[in-house]
């Protein structure tokens, strides 16, 4: 008796514990999460993901680092805090000539780092260089392959040089190639599939286009002109290497017999300092959304001075100079980094927040309770964990939830039987409700083509893949599933080849069970689920050892143009974890690019990404929304379709009649109420 | 005593070597890349990376240079945080980790050792029956379930304690993690102690003592509990090691810059030199508590001589 005695009164106990817990006398606002106390003076607490790899802007490729990067660095261009268009930093303009394929940018006077040395064209310049070194070996290098010879130089390649003449060979003396999937291998720089040798007749268009330039353009230079010879031919340095591709290209190896090899060096890429406040970028082919690349992190000045001192040790609080609205004044791994306002800063005058501390964190229930507890002010993308947003976070008024430029979609493996089938794989994307999906999901939108739909302004989306069944069926039915009436039979269908295969992780779960059930209902097929752990996932996937389906793919594009996500398959050889590739796709998106009038453009890209869909080596899925807690004190930080932050229009308002009442106003284009 | 602890100490270098080798090994075998991200690298780029790292070299010349580099106590740069040492991960994660580990240990240890002793001399008593089953309650409690019970306790309806995230030592924040934390230590060794007690309480040494009309207080305290205490200490080598090393979950509810979240990470990132440095310290430090463990029995228990 004794013990059922004592354990019932512990468990009255706990139950009374939890009970005065739950009913413990709140703030007044409830109408928001949590407690409601703006911070003493200008000071803003944010939680930006897990521990930064980097403070290096050129090193780093996610978006915890993308954020703090632009506190500590400044680009030429900034994004809006509102829409993410690129908008004037470092540089006060810039010009861009007919074809989208020179950029020249006029610095600001008054731009300092964070040690009060000036920041010149000539930063930028050794910015750019050093990234594209190959020892640094910048995993995010590739976004400024774009620049002429940046690819070259970066991947290790070599011009090749007559020693009778003296003179270089040109990329278009190249023979052409016999097989496409080759073509990266045998000539890196100048012929990758996104970017075909320029015939010589283009290149004389691009002379002409020279002239053509208006009074506002930079004054030509040796260098000029010798960036806009016709592009050469370049071939990989490494003797092994280039051995290696000129056995594969017998044609290219007779043409470069007994010719000098010169290495492609930093000073060959396409970028000059015209004067100290003047920059010149000269891409190698036309790229209307190179503008919107820019406000990246890779292209943020940094400084030589600290690089060439502390080698990989510079981002170290006592050695880093900075050139953004913010410098470092402490970083504490998996603790905190904090920044404070930068006195030199070009624009501190309208920076408001004095310090920021970002909190590195990684599991989202931990971000939610500091949050509610009133130890941070505002979160990330995606941190609202799916069961709160269920339990009603998503009404309250301090819950940010704004469309996001990103796609979540399904990769499909067509090497192997029955996903090389064209209409197996539409067949399933069309035996999808994606809304029903969409409401599964709670605060996602449901996306039937492979850019998101109505995210980028201007951009006409096709329409995709609507739910059909019946069509799904004929379409199975005609790939050879069907009985002997000529009828579509689930039965006959390899389901045990096909296997949803996903990095672990709830939502990702959540999705494929859902599908999978999808199919179960509308096409009598059970393919079965298979988690992974996420190294193991990239592994199988880049290696195409996925069973047809590898589920948890989803892309958060590098700026503002569909481009961003259509250029994910351009990629020689089908290198894209799907390994799918078709040359008319590639020729396509470089006609596209090469476009001048930008809805124009959108409408050739948009036929592109249909002819995408058609071939359908992805099941869109998704839009994500960006999903994040805002304090309403915290102003000037907007649910911007990339959760990147131009922190110096953020500020505390501690006069609560001014807060926020649910999301800031998107569609006023005022820089932070300025 | 001083010939047994040097052999045991000799002992230890080549067996950190062969684990540090089956990690290396097993690293190898593992799926996957460091330096692999969701957008596929372009072949050009990977190459780069694989150059600057040395990953082109044929397995045994990175193995030897490994080998090398570690014999001389350089576990070379973490490959996700490019700027930081594993030595310096190391210097600045064990401390946070030791404060929580010895805090919540200390606090267990009394804790624990108070009620099991108290039970056993009350056995069957109320006192017995309540305190043993908050022991079960605590044992059968995984802390990811009290972690987050505490936290909504206190922190978000009480508003009293920082529901995460270090502050220094010593702080409010920590009280929430060492709590968790202990709970299940403390439940243990109430239990462990009340055992030992109860065995060593009936024994004929205790009945001596009381016959030679010792009081009661001196016969628990100078007699009763350096036997009854013997599985506690045997239990204390292997659970402070592993609390010292760092205590994943804990780490990860509370948000602690620790060793035991870096080293989750570590092996989610193929982060190979930090996980070998954590391999290397966990692994030193579980067979120097274990020889901790050894010695102190010479002192406890006097059956034992080496």
């Amino acid at each position: 008796m004794a013990e059922a005695k004592t354990a019932r009164l512990l468990t009255f106990v706990l139950a009374a514990a939890l009970l005065a817990a739950s009913c413990a006398p709140r703030d007044r606002h409830n109408e928001f999460f949590g407690k409601v106390e703006p911070p003493q003076g200008q000071v803003l607490r944010y939680i930006t993901g897990s521990e930064p790899e980097s403070l290096d802007p050129q090193m780093s490729s996610g978006q915890p680092e993308a954020r703090l990067d632009i506190a500590l660095y400044e680009g030429l261009v900034e994004y809006h805090p509102k829409t993410m268009e690129a908008i004037p930093g470092i540089a006060e303009r810039w010009t861009i000539d007919q074809d989208a394929s020179e950029f020249v940018f006029f610095l600001r006077k008054n731009a300092k780092f964070s040690n009060g040395d000036p920041i010149t064209a000539r930063d930028f310049v050794y910015t750019l260089r050093r990234g594209l070194r190959p020892e640094l070996a910048s995993r995010i290098a590739y976004l400024a392959w774009d620049i002429k010879y940046a690819e070259a130089f970066n991947t290790g390649g070599a011009f090749v040089r007559d020693p009778k003449t003296n003179r270089f060979l040109l990329a278009s003396e190249a023979p052409p190639h016999a097989e496409e999937g080759a073509t990266a291998e045998v000539v890196p720089a100048s012929s990758s599939s996104t970017a075909p040798a320029a015939s010589p007749d283009e290149e004389t268009l691009f002379k002409k286009e020279l002239s053509m330039k208006g009074e506002d353009a930079a004054p030509d230079t040796e260098f000029h002109k010798r960036i806009h010879a016709p592009e050469r031919l370049v071939v990989p340095e490494d003797e092994k290497d280039r051995e290696k591709a000129l056995k594969a290209d017998p044609k290219l190896a007779a043409l470069v017999a007994g010719k000098e090899f010169v290495p492609v060096t930093a000073e060959d890429i396409g970028v000059e300092a015209v004067d100290d406040y003047t920059l010149r970028i000269t891409l190698r082919q036309p790229a209307p959304y190179f503008l919107g690349l820019v406000p990246h992190q890779f292209f943020r000045a940094v400084s030589e001075k600290a690089i060439e001192q502390w080698g990989v040790n510079w981002t170290k609080p006592e050695h880093i100079i900075t050139s953004g609205s913010f410098m470092l004044s402490e970083h504490k791994p998996y603790n905190q980094i904090v920044v404070v306002k930068n006195p030199y800063y070009w624009d501190a005058a309208s920076v408001r927040l004095d310090k920021i501390y970002f909190y590195p964190l990684e599991d989202n229930t931990t971000m939610m309770n500091l949050y509610k507890a009133g130890e941070v002010d505002a979160t990330f993308n995606h941190t609202v964990p799916a069961s709160w947003l269920k339990s009603g976070v998503r009404y309250v008024k301090d819950y940010m939830d704004a469309p996001e430029n990103a796609s979540a979609y399904w990769q499909l493996n067509t090497t192997k039987p029955p996903m090389n089938d064209k209409r197996v794989r539409k067949a399933l994307s069309i035996s999808i409700d994606r809304i029903a999906l969409a409401d599964y999901r709670v605060v996602s939108k449901p996306n039937s083509a492979f850019v998101p739909q109505g995210i980028l302004h201007g951009y006409p989306s096709p329409q995709g893949f609507g739910l059909d069944v019946e069509e799904a069926k004929r379409l199975l039915a005609e790939a050879g599933y069907k009985d002997a009436s000529g009828k579509y039979d689930p039965t006959k269908f390899p389901a045990e080849l096909v296997e949803i295969t996903y990095n672990t992780n709830e939502s990702n779960k959540q999705i494929a069970e859902f599908v999978q059930a999808q199919w179960k209902q509308n096409l009598g097929i059970t393919i079965s689920l298979r988690n992974v752990e996420w190294k193991t996932y990239l592994n199988m996937r880049s290696k195409l050892e996925y069973k047809g389906i590898a589920g948890g793919a989803g892309w958060v594009g590098d700026y503002m143009d569909p481009y961003t996500y259509l250029g994910l398959f351009a990629t020689a050889g089908g290198d894209n974890g799907t390994g799918w590739y078709d040359p008319k796709y590639v020729q396509m998106l470089t006609a596209a690019n090469r476009e001048p009038e930008q809805s124009k453009r959108y409408a050739m890209l948009s036929k592109a990404e249909e002819y995408l869909l058609d071939a359908a080596p992805v099941i869109p899925l998704l839009k994500p929304a960006t999903s994040w807690m805002k304090k309403p004190y915290v102003k000037g930080l907007y649910p911007n379709p990339g959760t990147l932050h131009a922190w110096k229009f953020v500020y505390i308002e501690h006069d609560p009649a001014k807060w926020d009442q649910g999301m800031p106003d998107m569609t006023t284009d005022d820089l932070a109420a300025r | 005593m001083f010939r047994f602890i040097v052999r045991r100490l000799i002992v230890t270098i080549p067996m950190v070597l062969i684990v540090i080798s089956l990690t290396w090994a097993l690293i190898r075998l593992a799926p996957g890349n460091f330096y692999a991200s969701d957008k596929k690298l372009p072949a050009a780029i990977e190459k780069n990376i694989r150059a600057k790292y040395g990953l082109d070299k044929p397995w045994y010349v990175q193995y030897g240079r490994m080998m090398g580099n570690i014999l001389q106590l350089d576990f070379g740069n973490s490959l996700k945080y490019e700027n930081e040492t594993v030595n310096d991960i190391l210097k600045r994660t064990v401390p946070v980790s030791a404060a929580l580990g010895t805090c919540a240990y200390l606090l267990a240890l009394v804790v624990g050792i108070c009620f099991g002793t108290l039970a056993a001399l009350k056995q069957n008593s109320k006192l017995d029956y309540a305190s043993m089953g908050v022991a079960m309650l605590g044992i059968s409690l995984p802390n990811f379930v009290l972690g987050p019970i505490l936290v909504l306790v206190f922190s978000l309806s009480l508003y009293w304690l920082p529901p995460a995230r270090w502050g220094g030592f010593p702080s409010w924040n920590l009280l929430l993690p060492v709590l968790t934390l202990s709970a299940v230590y403390m439940a243990y060794i109430a239990r462990l102690t009340r055992a030992g007690m109860l065995e060593v309480l009936r024994s004929d040494y205790i009945r001596t003592a009381r016959a030679k009309g010792l009081t009661e207080r001196q016969v628990v305290m100078r007699h009763a509990l350096r036997g009854g205490l013997l599985p506690v200490v045997s239990f204390t080598g292997p659970a402070l090691a592993i609390l010292i090393t760092g205590t994943v979950v804990v780490e990860r509810i509370y948000a602690m810059p620790g060793l035991g979240n870096y080293f989750i990470n570590a092996n989610l990132n193929r982060d190979e030199p930090l996980i070998l440095g954590i391999v290397a310290f966990t692994s030193i430090m579980v067979l120097i508590f274990n020889l901790l463990v050894d010695v102190a029995y010479g002192f406890i228990d006097p059956r034992i001589r080496y």
